[in-house]
């Protein structure tokens, strides 16, 4: 996709080279929260960061350590345990 | 349903942590919100260690075991009930 150079969002840079003109540097766009794909809430222990710069870093940093961990929220993973548990158990008591 | 209570012995799964979503067992009770729990830890990986017992949710089956039992007799006593596939393979979510 083509870099858009105008607007508010985009930080410009003003930077002297060494013959001494002016020229101007763009920063790129910063990402957004990773957020719940269940309720939408932020996450916690995902980095801001674009996905080069995320491949870089060892597995155990880029998402906590638990089941869903980076998807679903903590609290999402709770209803989902209980709602399996449940259905197990009238399962076994059907039959 | 009938209620299940914190008591040693009892089957439950936990629902915080690195380890949620496998099975566990208490071995014993600290106080009114910490228990003891072991996996053991052959079958899935859980350690002894302390938890907070809003931390777990419990279901109705229970091995019979003494308080502060070792691994070695947890094993003998969850393979005499018939549990350690269950607590081998966990909850498929």
């Amino acid at each position: 996709m083509k870099q858009i150079f105008e607007g508010k969002s985009v930080k410009r840079i003003a930077k002297r080279t060494p013959g001494g003109n002016l020229t101007y540097h763009y920063r790129k766009r910063k990402i957004k929260d990773a957020t719940c794909s269940g309720c939408g809430a932020k996450l916690h222990g995902v980095p801001r960061l674009r996905t080069k710069q995320l491949a870089k870093l060892p597995k155990t940093k880029r998402r906590p350590e638990r089941i869903y961990g980076g998807a679903l929220c903590p609290s999402c993973v709770v209803e989902k345990i209980k709602n399996k548990l449940m259905v197990t158990t009238n399962d076994n008591s059907s039959n | 349903m009938t209620t299940a209570a914190i008591e040693v012995g009892r089957v439950c799964v936990k629902t915080k942590g690195r380890d949620a979503g496998k099975y566990c067992v208490i071995t014993g009770i600290v106080d009114n919100s910490f228990v003891t729990i072991s996996g053991p830890k052959k079958l899935n990986g859980i350690k002894t260690k302390k938890c907070n017992a809003t931390h777990l949710v419990y279901t109705e089956k229970k091995i019979d075991i003494k308080e502060k039992a070792k691994d070695d007799e947890i094993e003998a006593a969850v393979e005499s009930a018939n549990l350690s596939d269950i607590i081998k393979n966990g909850l498929k979510l």
